[in-house]
């Protein structure tokens, strides 16, 4: 699984990594996405909400997403 | 640099009237209403009518009306007044940061948001609940459904946060405590005004010593601008909120053409001032920032805008977008130029940032 690093970055960044990182993703695919921002957990609720994906919170800064969306 | 022309902050300035009235309500309220002096007289005459006209606007009872000042510390007395020592607080994930600080103290349950905004009722299997709920939110203007949430709860104690819904939104009938806020009726900022409908069920909080007498008051001249700007916005608001519903209506339209919008809450369900729309992958300080330099001023519930770095608990708490926000408040006195400017003006720039 691929992972994308965006500890220190923050908000909107890890998100904006993690799209262009998902938009080259086949559906059913996951990657993991490390980030330390407060704002990224309330952010990929929404975004999973709209690009149709999902994502599984593994640990405080460590999140698996799972693209389901052909966008 | 651009002149700011257009204001779409939650503040504003002071209702015409109101600015009117304060150089004569400081010259003729300066002295101290509890003194027998002629002076303390005349100054007593004039929070008289104050209260009374307050009492009129707001449809309540004269001598169930407290102004406080600073509005933060209504929350505390208006919470913490009904509270008995087995109570036990019930209180919206939306809520004033100033209701979870007074929560933080004393045991509590928090109501979640349904991603419309509203309250999901839930059974507290307890006795002596109080609960304190939000007529309508502070950031997203979204509108409770107050007797839906008071039957949920069935508690006897109810505390009113009235200070964004001010008197666009009439207090359901059942509440023991209520706060305005008089910045909502364009009054003078940091001046509360507290509704302590059913004395037997609130006590004054604060150390005191003599019960009958509020250690805590505001100022007379402040206190008559309010007065006088509520007066007069009692019949102005079914004009404003007409025109701002048209307004907020063209702008909700113009952002859900943007791909990746998220607003917040529907307008029917909602102020009809406010708005709050979030747009992927845009950085809100930057967004903000480029909608200044082209004139229009605006708010922000994104975490880069905020002074502690987290996001805008409200937004978190819908599971709404909290980056790339902006909060909007339509004014009295906004034009359909200024609608069309600020629309063009978010469109403009969130494209840009995409980039």
């Amino acid at each position: 699984m691929k992972e994308i690093d965006a500890r220190g970055l923050r908000c909107p960044q890890p998100i904006i990594e993690l799209g262009k990182e998902v938009s080259f993703m086949q559906a059913g695919d996951q990657v993991m996405l490390h980030s330390d921002d407060p704002a990224t957990e309330p952010d990929l609720v929404a975004w999973s909400r709209m690009t149709g994906n999902v994502f599984d919170k593994k640990s405080q800064d460590s999140f698996v997403i799972t693209k389901l969306s052909v966008r | 640099m651009v002149r700011v022309t257009g204001n779409f902050q939650s503040e504003s300035t002071l209702h015409p009237k109101a600015f009117d009235v304060l150089h004569a309500a400081f010259d003729n309220g300066w002295a101290d209403p509890a003194k027998l002096s002629q002076s303390g007289a005349k100054a007593r005459q004039l929070k008289n009518n104050a209260l009374e006209s307050i009492s009129t606007s707001l449809s309540v009872e004269v001598d169930s009306i407290l102004p406080v000042s600073p509005t933060s510390l209504g929350y505390f007395l208006g919470v913490q007044g009904l509270f008995l020592d087995s109570s036990t607080l019930i209180h919206g994930a939306t809520d004033r940061k100033d209701v979870f600080a007074v929560a933080a103290k004393i045991p509590h349950h928090v109501l979640k948001s349904a991603l419309n905004g509203r309250f999901i009722p839930t059974d507290v299997a307890t006795k002596n609940l109080v609960l304190a709920l939000q007529i309508a939110n502070a950031e997203t203007g979204v509108i409770q459904e107050c007797d839906a949430i008071i039957a949920s709860t069935q508690s006897e104690r109810i505390f009113l946060d009235a200070t964004t819904s001010g008197i666009r939104v009439p207090l359901p009938d059942q509440f023991s405590t209520a706060l305005f806020d008089s910045k909502s009726w364009y009054g003078p900022a940091e001046l509360g005004i507290l509704i302590v409908k059913k004395h037997s069920h609130w006590s004054n909080p604060l150390p005191h010593i003599n019960a009958a007498h509020p250690n805590f008051d505001v100022s007379l001249p402040l206190l008559l601008a309010s007065a006088v700007a509520l007066e007069n916005f009692s019949t102005e608001v079914e004009g404003a909120n007409t025109q701002a519903r048209t307004f907020n209506q063209n702008l909700r339209s113009k952002f859900s053409q943007v791909s990746d919008a998220d607003i917040a809450g529907s307008l029917d369900t909602s102020l009809a001032h406010m708005l709050s729309v979030s747009f992927l992958n845009c950085n809100g300080e930057e967004l903000l920032r480029a909608i200044e330099s082209d004139g229009y001023s605006v708010d922000s519930g994104s975490a880069c805008t905020a002074d502690n770095l987290q996001p805008s608990h409200v937004l978190s708490a819908m599971g709404v977008l909290t980056h790339g926000n902006i909060r909007l408040t339509i004014h009295p006195g906004t034009t359909q130029a200024d609608i069309d400017g600020l629309s063009a003006s978010v469109i403009k720039n969130v494209n840009a940032l995409r980039q």
